[in-house]
């Protein structure tokens, strides 16, 4: 388990030294329940924010692998809100036109709490009890479609638009094993 | 430093929580127009004390009504209708009945054949026309016999992942008829016609449709006149008139197996407007219908045996009992012999009903809980096996 939180985010706080700035990553996402890749924006909203960073692994003229970090909160109602953190391997092809493609695979920590009042069942009976929660790993594929706004600047600014398919997991053991959903990214990347 | 994430994570979730809906007690008043005799009934403790158990194990609350021709009918209740304000359950409560229905939608396409308006062995193709024929393989072939009995083969939307990821993702959302069809559009046909007998909600919608293209009128307010007025069906009601009627216990659903509930009474708006769920009722009434049907008094007798004239699944569910197919109506093998049956769910409730032809005790019982560690309680083979044990003597 440490192993794995070390790869994930501790891992690459020591390649922090090898860039001149930091890229910082914000979007807004719309979250929802739905089976990947069958959906792309759905209705209603149920309105999400990501903050993260990126380190780079290797950097060529076109392109450079990657591995971002984190963190995330969702708000999905009447079923759940999650906050999470989760890390992602990253390819991107930066084509001259400044578009670039990306793809992503991720794993992360998820705590989820319900949005409705929880009721606990204890000696026989229900009681209103405080919500701590469910832990959930947060496994993720996901593809992007950014734009540099100036071409030749390696740390250019970025606005993009990421499809994020992502799983609960576990879920409700014994009923639903696993939850899919989907994430519609709306954001911006830009270097401080 | 954990203990400070901790706080931070509960606040986020504290304020982002919707709270319950107080609610004066007196909302659940409600009371019966026979008197009620449950307390001398001989088996009277036997019955309260298996409702007691289910409430026990972590049902939030029940009712239960059993009739038998030597002690009587039986009125009982257990646990709670709404847990926010903490209110008893009552026998009289009404509640979400879900899939039952499909007995109620059966016996009034009999009656319509009863009164010359259809051929049970008419094609759906014959009346309904369009998307729903056109792009649901087996419509245009599969006779109104067929849907009643689960033989058209014709793909049950329910089974769709992305109908029910879509049920989750609007919660409140009320679905129409042509929108739950979609998710049975192009979709591949279990088998031919009349091959094989297997579930199929879709089905149940289409032979709404049928109802209400014969009448001129809502399939439900059809219910209306043939069933719930004749009968005297004071607490039965179908949702799209009133979604939320006065009175109805909440409904709860334990999302996560971990018996942690939450309220879900709004949750169920997939079947507000479709032949196939959205029956709202008590066990009383249910009682009262299922006897009235099993005795002639809705349909005759003749148009009562095809009813009951079964086919059996060739595949066998190891969970369940051994069961085969009628129009509308099951038949299961129980240790303590045959039982008519139907049950239904809904998001937050489950509701199920048995009449044993041999003597014809008839038992029903609904609650206002489901999914997760709960439906081992309620719906399973061994929850039933129970109710039955203590019911049927």
């Amino acid at each position: 388990m440490y192993r794995i939180l070390f790869i994930l985010f501790i891992f690459p706080l020591t390649l922090f030294g090898q860039e001149n700035s930091i890229p910082i990553s914000v979007s807004f996402f719309n979250e929802s329940t739905a089976i990947p890749f069958t959906r792309f924006f759905t209705a209603p909203v149920h309105p999400g924010i990501q903050i993260g960073t990126a380190f780079v692994y290797s950097e060529k003229e076109h392109s450079r692998l990657f591995q971002t970090v984190n963190a995330s909160y969702f708000y999905h109602n009447y079923l759940a809100q999650g906050i999470a953190l989760h890390s992602e391997f990253g390819y991107e092809y930066r084509h001259s036109s400044g578009l670039a493609p990306s793809a992503l695979l991720g794993l992360g920590y998820m705590h989820t709490f319900a949005t409705t009042e929880e009721f606990t069942f204890k000696n026989g009976r229900y009681e209103k009890k405080t919500d701590r929660g469910n832990s959930r790993l947060f496994p993720s594929i996901s593809f992007d479609i950014g734009y540099y706004l100036k071409r030749d600047d390696v740390r250019s600014p970025k606005i993009f638009i990421r499809y994020q398919s992502w799983a609960e997991y576990p879920y409700s053991p014994g009923f639903i094993p696993v939850m899919t959903h989907i994430n519609l990214h709306l954001g911006l990347q830009f270097s401080i | 430093m954990k203990k400070y994430i901790y706080l931070i994570l509960v606040a986020i979730a504290l304020a982002a929580c919707h709270k319950g809906e107080d609610i004066q007690p007196t909302y659940y008043d409600c009371q019966f127009n026979f008197t009620d005799s449950s307390g001398w009934n001989t088996h009277n403790t036997l019955y309260q004390s298996l409702i007691d158990d289910m409430t026990a194990n972590g049902v939030v609350g029940v009712t239960m009504s059993v009739y038998q021709p030597n002690t009587g009918l039986w009125v009982g209740a257990s646990g709670k209708a709404d847990l926010h304000n903490d209110v008893d359950m009552k026998p009289c409560n009404i509640s979400r009945v879900g899939s039952t229905v499909k007995m109620f939608t059966a016996t009034t396409v009999l009656k319509l054949m009863e009164e010359g308006k259809l051929d049970l062995d008419d094609k759906i193709s014959s009346y309904l026309e369009g998307d729903v024929i056109d792009k649901i393989e087996n419509a245009d072939q599969a006779t109104i016999r067929q849907l009643l009995q689960h033989s058209s083969g014709i793909y049950n939307y329910i089974q769709n992942l992305q109908f029910q990821t879509a049920s989750l993702n609007d919660f409140i959302k009320e679905w129409q008829p042509e929108e739950l069809l979609e998710y049975a559009y192009n979709k591949k046909a279990y088998f031919e016609p009349g091959e094989d007998v297997r579930y199929s909600n879709t089905g149940y919608i289409m032979l709404g449709m049928l109802i209400e293209k014969i009448e001129g009128k809502p399939f439900y307010q059809v219910f209306e006149e043939k069933i719930f007025q004749a009968l005297g069906l004071n607490m039965t009601r179908f949702a799209a008139k009133d979604h939320i009627p006065f009175g109805i216990a909440r409904g709860y659903i334990d999302m996560y197996s971990n018996l942690q509930v939450v309220e879900s009474t709004y949750y169920s708006g997939w079947d507000y407007f479709t032949a196939d769920g959205g029956l709202i009722s008590n066990p009383y009434d249910m009682n009262i219908f299922f006897r009235a049907l099993m005795s002639g008094q809705i349909i005759q007798p003749s148009t009562l045996e095809m009813m009951l004239t079964w086919q059996t699944p060739d595949e066998t569910d190891p969970n369940f009992f051994p069961i085969s197919y009628g129009l509308g109506i099951f038949k299961i093998e129980t240790p303590q012999g045959i039982a008519y049956m139907h049950s239904g769910d809904a998001i937050g409730y489950y509701a199920n009903m048995m009449f044993f032809p041999d003597d014809s005790t008839t038992v029903v019982y609904a609650v206002n809980s489901n999914y997760g560690k709960i439906d081992q309680f309620v719906s399973t083979k061994e929850a039933m096996e129970k109710v039955i044990a203590a019911t049927k003597q």
